[in-house]
């Protein structure tokens, strides 16, 4: 566990909501997380979590809230510009659960294509730098390979490296492991944990009660698109304190 | 009922300039057609509404109206306005518009059968519209469309026949033309239907190929 | 653009839609035997079928009309230009329906194969009974859109003297020297005509979607 840096918010969310119709996703959840904390979103499916994250980096367009990284600050209620967006997404780094790395492309070209177009960097500095990523995901053997020859272990952990080539401030992990053999999961969560290790701010929706117990520094539980509960995780999960969020752990622990 | 050796010789040199034009027109409406179908193709996708519409329009009747009737109307139909073409541009002008429309449709079903997640990747990752499509979401777009393509233009090269009625001396013109002088239609069309074949069935059985192979290659 | 001009080319309708006709239903009748010969046991059956199909898809249907009109009509055995074109059109279309037919066929799961064999249906009563169902279901979209394909594929008995839509508006054009407009609302024509046939194919499709629930 990282200990938690005494800063300002690096991320700060304010009465974020969000309707698909009429159905409410997200209620005005209000949310701060500091430099270098590392906070597990959990809860049942269709509370919400997903999206949430999706709203961080404008995946998906709130529809009312203000959102916070760094410098920019995002008004949902009116239409954000280009420039904002680019600036938002630069600082965040997204894990998706279904990898979606570049099909077309060698791994090397897949982690170097945004520093080249985006950070302007020169092919020589940006295959340097991702061979460096490579290396530190243990998979500097596989550059030169497609994505489909890669496992899915290893295709998350090449997306990893892509996300972390634009040297995001803040990392959001969607379901990192959720498409993945549990063995395969390792070997992405150990990525995630040395990563946590360095000091990067995180946001990781998931399942795996292992990583939002040991890793995390903070878990926060959602239902019906409202946080339940959030606290240090020892606490949190260990001694949980509303009666949704035992009801919900009570599930996992059964099964 | 089949041409002696002797017609063969002899007709084989019209034929054979008929069917170069055929190609020739093939390739040009193929060459100026395919990239109007990408820009079509993005135009039915953008967000203006104005652009969406002019795009449709040309879509809808490059793919509506015969493309015998799109030649027609080009040949015979333009000068009216003042506007007079050879029929050798004139029926580059027409397959190109109908390869244009059609491959649009091609093209535009290929890009949204990309996954989405592609794109949200492509976002995620800090790239701006340009660069999504140039890096992203064209190249695999075009890979999917590969094959219809390829089959398309078997179709124009088939179409090419159709200049016949704009007197443009391509090969079942010359075919015709040779048939009404010596009187033997069947041996001389049947002698062009050979050559047309000679293209075309090969040319499938490499698509039918390419499709196989894209087909197992989307598997893995 | 006069009301008799319009008039003009409206005479050339009754033929388009009689061509199309024709040759649709004859080609999807006559599609049948051809996927069945396609699909057969027997290598020869298979192999004379497949050249057939590939031998009339590869050469252009003006050439097939002119090969039937002026190479057999002219020489061999008198035809009039209606019959040539509907003789040219059912054989095309008959080719392009049984490789329908087949696209169809060959996207019906493995498992209904196996469903059948280990209910011990039979060969005859699993072509008839499981799979023809299904490829008429699977076909219908592309039958539609080949319907609307051959419409305009129609336009090319003009060349051979058959007084349907593109003829009567060549006529026109001749006569008038208004050749834009004329072909303009020749075009109009055959969009309106693939009109009821995309709506009707949709319908269709909505319908068997719904009651099949796939």
């Amino acid at each position: 566990m990282t200990a938690v840096q005494n800063a300002g918010p690096l991320i700060r969310l304010a009465a974020l909501s969000k309707h698909y119709g009429t159905h409410l996703v997200l209620d005005q959840i209000d949310l701060e997380v500091v430099k270098g904390e590392v906070l597990a979103i959990i809860g049942p499916s269709g509370s919400g979590k997903s999206t949430l994250l999706r709203c961080i980096n404008y995946l998906e367009v709130p529809d009312g809230g203000l959102i916070t990284v760094g410098p920019t600050t995002i008004d949902a209620t009116r239409a954000a510009s280009r420039s904002e967006l680019s600036g938002l997404r630069r600082r965040v780094g997204m894990v998706f659960q279904s990898f979606n790395l570049f099909p077309h492309m060698t791994v090397l070209r897949n982690v170097s294509l945004a520093q080249e177009r985006v950070l302007g960097r020169t092919r020589r500095d940006a295959d340097e730098r991702s061979m460096q990523l490579l290396k530190r995901v243990g998979l500097a053997d596989k550059a030169g390979q497609y994505p489909v020859r890669c496992s899915g272990g290893q295709q998350q952990r090449i997306a990893i490296a892509r996300s972390l080539a634009l040297d995001p401030e803040v990392m959001l992990f969607d379901e990192p492991t959720s498409a993945l053999d549990p063995e395969l999961g390792l070997e992405v969560l150990a990525v995630m944990r040395e990563l946590a290790e360095s000091g990067m701010t995180m946001i990781v929706v998931t399942h795996e009660m292992g990583f939002a117990e040991n890793v995390s520094d903070t878990v926060m539980i959602m239902a019906d698109g409202k946080i339940v509960e959030k606290g240090p995780s020892a606490q949190v999960m260990r001694n949980p304190q509303q009666e949704r969020t035992k009801r919900f752990l009570r599930a996992v622990h059964d099964r | 009922m089949i041409p002696t050796y002797d017609e063969l010789v002899s007709w084989l040199p019209e034929l054979l300039s008929g069917l170069s034009i055929s190609l020739q027109v093939t390739a040009l409406s193929l060459a100026l057609g395919i990239p109007c179908g990408l820009v079509l193709a993005l135009g039915v996708l953008a967000k203006g509404k104005g652009t969406r519409i002019l795009a449709l329009f040309l879509v809808e009747v490059g793919r509506g109206a015969p493309a015998l009737v799109l030649l027609q109307f080009i040949y015979f139909g333009l000068p009216g306005t003042g506007l007079t073409l050879g029929s050798f541009s004139a029926a580059v002008i027409a397959l190109a518009w109908n390869t244009g429309a059609y491959t649009s449709e091609i093209i535009r079903a290929s890009l949204q059968s990309i996954a989405h997640g592609q794109r949200e990747a492509a976002v995620s990752i800090g790239l701006n519209r340009f660069d999504e499509l140039r890096y992203v979401l064209l190249p695999q777009g075009l890979r999917v469309a590969l094959p219809a393509l390829l089959g398309f233009s078997i179709l124009i090269f088939q179409g090419t026949s159709l200049c016949f009625t704009i007197a443009l001396p391509e090969l079942v013109s010359r075919a015709y033309e040779i048939g009404s002088t010596t009187f033997r239609y069947f041996p001389a069309l049947l002698a062009a239907g050979v050559l047309y074949a000679c293209i075309s069935i090969p040319a499938s059985l490499l698509v039918s190929h390419v499709e196989k192979r894209a087909g197992s290659h989307a598997q893995r | 653009m006069t009301a008799a001009d319009f008039l003009a080319i409206l005479r050339g309708l009754p033929l388009t839609i009689a061509l199309t006709m024709g040759a649709f239903t004859a080609g999807a009748l006559l599609g049948i035997p051809l996927l069945a010969a396609r699909q057969s046991r027997l290598l020869p059956l298979r192999f004379v079928s497949m050249v057939l199909i590939q031998i009339v898809r590869g050469i252009p249907p003006i050439l097939w009309l002119f090969i039937i009109f002026f190479g057999l009509g002219m020489s061999y055995v008198p035809i009039s230009p209606f019959n040539a074109a509907l003789i040219g059109l059912s054989l095309i279309a008959a080719a392009n329906m049984a490789e329908i037919y087949r696209g169809a066929l060959a996207s019906i799961h493995f498992g209904q194969w196996e469903a059948s064999r280990s209910l011990d249906l039979g060969r005859w009563s699993t072509l008839v009974d499981i799979a023809a169902p299904q490829v008429f279901r699977v076909a219908l979209p592309s039958a539609a859109s080949y319907l609307i394909g051959l419409m305009k594929e129609t336009a090319v008995a003009s060349t051979i003297g058959v007084a349907e839509l593109a003829f009567q508006g060549n006529q026109l054009s001749q006569s008038t020297f208004r050749g834009l407009e004329v072909f303009a609302i020749v075009g109009l024509f055959y969009v309106l005509l693939s009109l009821p046939v995309a709506w009707l194919s949709r319908a269709a499709d909505a319908y068997l979607q719904a009651k099949v629930a796939r």
